[in-house]
């Protein structure tokens, strides 16, 4: 594949997560990432399961054993910001591996890169372009930004900052 | 506008299946024409070589990037040009 610079992936990232958001027609936060797991569009019903877990090793991990459905293993005990922020990046090893995703060659693109692009993917999904203009427009400020989209405050500061 | 259309392009590709099987049977040139490129971009779109969708999605973003046309910058004069008459900009320039 021919190299392409880090803009032009984060481009192409950006425009995943609007697809998704504009196919679950979601026009106010915060983004329902969970609902888009359990409801995934037909394309994806092998790939988006969900599974909670005890477990202080990871926040959450996708998974997909040989055979058998896709599925984000996802601590039970996060708070719901970090919940939502771990299922957004983790939707984007679901999509990378898919057979969809396969086709379209998400993994040539985008697994070199991963862990950058899952947490740069996650942010848009959370927080699409279009639901952060309206925000400021309609005088929102940095303090609430996290609240109002239900993001880590860490998370928040990185996405008000892009 | 044309970003526009690739934007929408490649966010619809990922829950529609007809366009990476459109790409992947060469028919590409055939979505391409229903969005809002001009016919010359069109051309270069459907004229690019890529092994996958992904590929060609980010190839396009060059070729539309590149094709956009650059926001021309008015240029204005300087704020103080014009408030002061000749003599007193003599009599500055003389000071300084």
């Amino acid at each position: 594949m021919i190299p392409f610079s880090r803009e032009e992936r984060e481009w192409f990232l950006r425009n995943l997560a609007r697809g998704l958001v504009e196919y679950f027609g979601r026009a106010e936060p915060p983004v329902q990432v969970e609902d888009m797991l359990l409801q995934p569009p037909p394309l994806y019903d092998a790939d988006f399961g969900l599974v909670e877990m005890y477990s202080n090793l990871w926040d959450a991990t996708f998974a997909r054993p040989p055979s058998q459905r896709g599925s984000i293993f996802v601590r039970s005990d996060l708070p719901t910001a970090e919940r939502r922020f771990a299922l957004a990046r983790e939707m984007l090893s679901a999509l990378i591996t898919s057979k969809h995703g396969r086709a379209m060659g998400l993994p040539e693109l985008l697994l070199p890169h991963l862990r950058e692009s899952a947490e740069y993917f996650a942010r848009y999904l959370l927080v699409p372009e279009l639901m952060l203009d309206a925000y400021r427009k309609q005088g929102g400020k940095k303090l609430g930004f996290a609240d109002t989209f239900q993001i880590p405050l860490q998370i928040a500061a990185v996405r008000w900052a892009d | 506008m044309s970003m526009q259309a690739l934007n929408q392009l490649v966010a619809r590709s990922i829950v529609e299946p007809n366009i990476v099987k459109s790409f992947a049977s060469g028919q590409i040139d055939e979505m391409i024409g229903d969005l809002e490129f001009s016919p010359e971009l069109r051309k270069r779109l459907a004229g690019l070589e890529a092994g996958t969708f992904a590929e060609f999605a980010m190839l396009a973003y060059r070729v539309v990037k590149a094709a956009e046309v650059p926001v021309r910058r008015i240029e204005l004069p300087s704020p103080v040009e014009g408030l002061l008459d000749d003599q007193s900009q003599s009599d500055s320039e003389q000071v300084a």
